[in-house]
């Protein structure tokens, strides 16, 4: 079975790291560093996430980025050879979703793949709704899906998106 | 004196310890320039590739059960960029010629981080 490489991207404290380790059937190749900016979570990841698992009969490679766009290249190293994107953002705070933007521009500059936009934090109030944020990235509404990452029961949700959209 | 005053009176002594060496930079441990000597233009780029190649490199000491990370080497054919942690408050990173004595910088980097681990 051929894997297929996903990468797991978006703004700091969207849940990248948390959807990993939700999902991965393997252990979890982490790599967090105790955060010097107020960033509302003690620890950051500084250089990748990695985790597996089996999806709809495919093998995935979960790849998640750090958030800070200091850790740009790290964006790049790990664009290569993706076949799908999962650009995650936090509902409650669009004031973060021009940051998303820019890398989601970024990364489908270097791997321009099928992607799919997962909004998280939606049990927060005052929240941008799915909709709207498909609106403010001009992306179809199917592509776009709201989930809790903590939620095994939800997690792989945009990721089954992404698969249909990869057309696997 | 400042903490600043301080971390760059270190760097300088480093630098006069070693005077081949080319950049000199603190991170934090997320990645965040903390003090620098030399290029400044990529000093801030150079800090978030430290913790980066620092936090890989930890867990592939880990993985593969090498016990505590130690240092971070990358070998060019013209230089090296050398990274040891600072305690655990960041991490110190250097770029040194091709042909530097490594022995001595391993040694007075170390002796160093130690250091600046006390002022950070």
């Amino acid at each position: 079975m051929e894997p297929l490489k996903i990468i797991i991207t978006g703004p700091v404290g969207a849940g990248k790291s948390t959807l990993i380790r939700t999902l991965s059937e393997t252990e979890v190749v982490d790599t967090d560093a105790a955060a010097t900016e107020a960033i509302g979570k003690p620890t950051t990841t500084v250089a990748l996430d990695h985790g597996t698992l089996h999806l709809d009969g495919h093998l995935l490679h979960l790849f998640g980025t750090p958030g800070q766009e200091r850790f740009d290249f790290m964006w790049e190293i790990l664009s290569q050879g993706a076949l799908g994107i999962l650009l995650l953002v936090r509902a409650d705070r669009p004031d973060k979703l021009p940051a998303a933007r820019n890398i989601l521009d970024f990364v489908r500059s270097r791997a321009p793949v099928p992607y799919v936009v997962g909004v998280t934090h939606l049990d927060r109030p005052k929240v941008w709704r799915p909709e709207e944020v498909a609106l403010f990235f001009g992306t179809p509404l199917e592509q776009v899906v709201g989930f809790d990452p903590r939620d095994p029961a939800e997690a792989a949700r945009p990721l089954a998106r992404l698969l249909e959209l990869i057309g696997t | 004196m400042s903490k600043q005053e301080q971390l760059q009176n270190l760097l300088g002594e480093l630098k006069a310890a070693l005077p081949e060496l080319r950049e000199i930079i603190v991170a934090s441990a997320d990645g965040l320039p903390i003090a620098q000597l030399g290029e400044s233009e990529i000093a801030t780029r150079l800090a978030a590739m430290a913790a980066t190649a620092h936090g890989l490199g930890k867990r592939i000491a880990t993985t593969t059960h090498l016990g505590d990370l130690m240092e971070i080497v990358v070998r060019g054919n013209q230089a090296y960029f050398i990274a040891y942690a600072i305690g655990d408050k960041g991490i110190l990173g250097l770029t040194t010629p091709a042909g530097s004595n490594l022995g001595l910088v391993r040694l007075e980097a170390q002796e160093y981080a130690k250091r600046l681990a006390e002022l950070l």
